[in-house]
């Protein structure tokens, strides 16, 4: 183990422009899934025929494959019917179909367990379906869905990881490479430990936030 | 910077002639690796990769377009070299590649220009003194998806695999124990015994492992002008110091 050497202000610098790449793909794909997610979520919640049906049968199909096997879809076969994507497009394009999928799910559930009881009233009170989705039921879901949400957050956050196969230079990958530079092995130690550590301090922060939006809610 | 869409482009026309367009846009873009010590190794202060593949690459563009600044290096992992040459986005594959059959269905090769064999690496004093060595409960370490490890499997059936991501996760495993022996090229075995004295290869090479530039199939003017180019900087010395530079040692006739 090699502390000093691995820890060079080169490759702290290095590093640290995986940690940013990692950082910006996650946030792209967090905005653009949460979007996604709400849309299928909501529209699956609202029964709106045909296209709920068709939203279910995309949202199980991607639920169910490794994000994995999605990567190398976006990079290797959209190419072939004419979508050319440059390495962060594709990362960023195969998370977001991964976890818009995944999302939509909890949105869905969450929509599902406000009070049927609050449906009817808000219904018998004169407000339609649609201003009784918007104003009565989403908002008090979507409080209760934040612990879920933010935790597939964080696994989203972790994920950007995978894309090290079709060479991203995102966290993992720029360790790689520092770790390449010696010879022996000696910097593998110090500097996936603190990758490691970089990992745990966003995801960390990110629960705690998620907790104390908890705590004002009750 | 001022690209004119040409990768595009040459994903669709897969017939177009991929010297000609290496002479139209007057660069040619080689598919390299970045985390392999020696051979392709970005360096984290300048941004450059650097190693004997990158080298050769050089050489060749400065043969082909008469400038070794001509030569762009896009990053390839073991996983991506082949789609990404069949896409049009690298011109050819320098990427410690080993010809093979299987491969050879997939793309087309130069001759030879890195004859590497495989070989094992052990620590001072190990029992293990060759591949015969390696029977029931021995533990040899080797790196995913390379044919090193297919290759173990055949000469050491009776022996355990345990595969890694690179050469690097690699070593340490066989420093901490999990090991008895690493298997790979010996070129990359050379480099870690030059700079750890406690380890030594053992045995004489079992494989022969001949490294190859890849090109798209049926581009045979551009494997044409890199063998050309090959036989050029092997008769001028070029190739000898470049060897040196990396290897550590003289090239083996």
């Amino acid at each position: 183990m090699d502390f000093i050497g691995a820890y060079s202000q080169e490759h702290l610098a290095f590093l640290w422009d995986g940690f940013l790449v990692t950082l910006y793909v996650a946030f792209i794909s967090i905005i653009l899934s949460f979007f996604f997610g709400l849309i299928a979520g909501t529209l699956r919640y609202a029964k709106v025929p045909v296209l709920s049906q068709l939203i279910a049968v995309l949202v199980e199909t991607i639920r169910n494959l490794p994000l994995l096997l999605i990567i190398f879809f976006t990079f290797f076969a959209l190419p072939e019917i004419g979508i050319k994507l440059e390495i962060t497009a594709a990362a960023i394009t195969a998370l977001t179909i991964f976890e818009s999928a995944m999302l939509s799910e909890i949105i869905r559930s969450g929509l599902k367990s406000i009070d049927k009881g609050q449906i009817e009233a808000a219904r018998s009170s004169g407000l339609s379906y649609t201003q009784t989705l918007f104003f009565i039921v989403m908002p008090q879901a979507l409080r209760r869905m934040v612990p879920p949400i933010v935790s597939q957050f964080i696994s989203l956050l972790k994920d950007t990881s995978l894309a090290v196969v079709i060479a991203l230079p995102e966290l993992i990958h720029n360790a790689q490479i520092i770790n390449g530079q010696s010879a022996d092995g000696s910097y593998f130690f110090p500097i996936f430990l603190l990758a490691a550590l970089m990992y745990f301090a966003v995801n960390y922060s990110l629960s705690l936030a998620a907790r104390r939006l908890e705590v004002r809610q009750t | 910077c001022g690209s004119k869409g040409s990768n595009g482009e040459a994903s669709k026309e897969s017939k177009k002639d991929t010297l000609a367009a290496i002479k139209d846009n007057d660069k040619i873009v080689f598919g390299v690796k970045t985390d392999t010590r020696l051979f392709g190794l970005k360096n984290p202060s300048s941004g450059e990769i650097e190693g004997f593949d990158i080298d050769i690459a050089k050489q060749i563009a400065k043969d082909i377009l008469g400038d070794e600044k001509k030569a762009q290096f896009k990053e390839v992992t073991s996983k991506t070299r082949i789609p990404m040459l069949q896409n049009g986005d690298i011109d050819a594959i320098v990427a410690t590649m080993t010809i093979t059959e299987e491969r050879k269905k997939e793309v087309d090769f130069s001759d030879v220009y890195f004859e590497a064999g495989q070989s094992l690496l052990v620590k001072k004093g190990s029992k293990i003194k060759s591949v015969e060595n390696l029977g029931k409960g021995s533990k040899v370490l080797a790196v995913k998806g390379s044919t090193s490890s297919q290759n173990i499997r055949e000469k050491a059936p009776e022996a355990s695999v345990l595969e890694f991501e690179n050469y690097a996760e690699a070593f340490t495993a066989l420093k901490s124990g999990q090991g008895d022996a690493l298997t790979t090229d010996n070129a990359i075995l050379y480099g870690m015994a030059d700079e750890n004295k406690n380890y030594q290869l053992t045995g004489k090479p079992f494989t022969d492992e001949p490294y190859g530039i890849a090109v798209k199939k049926g581009q045979s003017a551009l494997a044409k002008e890199i063998n050309a180019s090959l036989k050029k900087m092997k008769s001028d010395g070029r190739y000898d110091e470049i060897y040196k530079k990396w290897i550590k040692e003289d090239p083996a006739e």
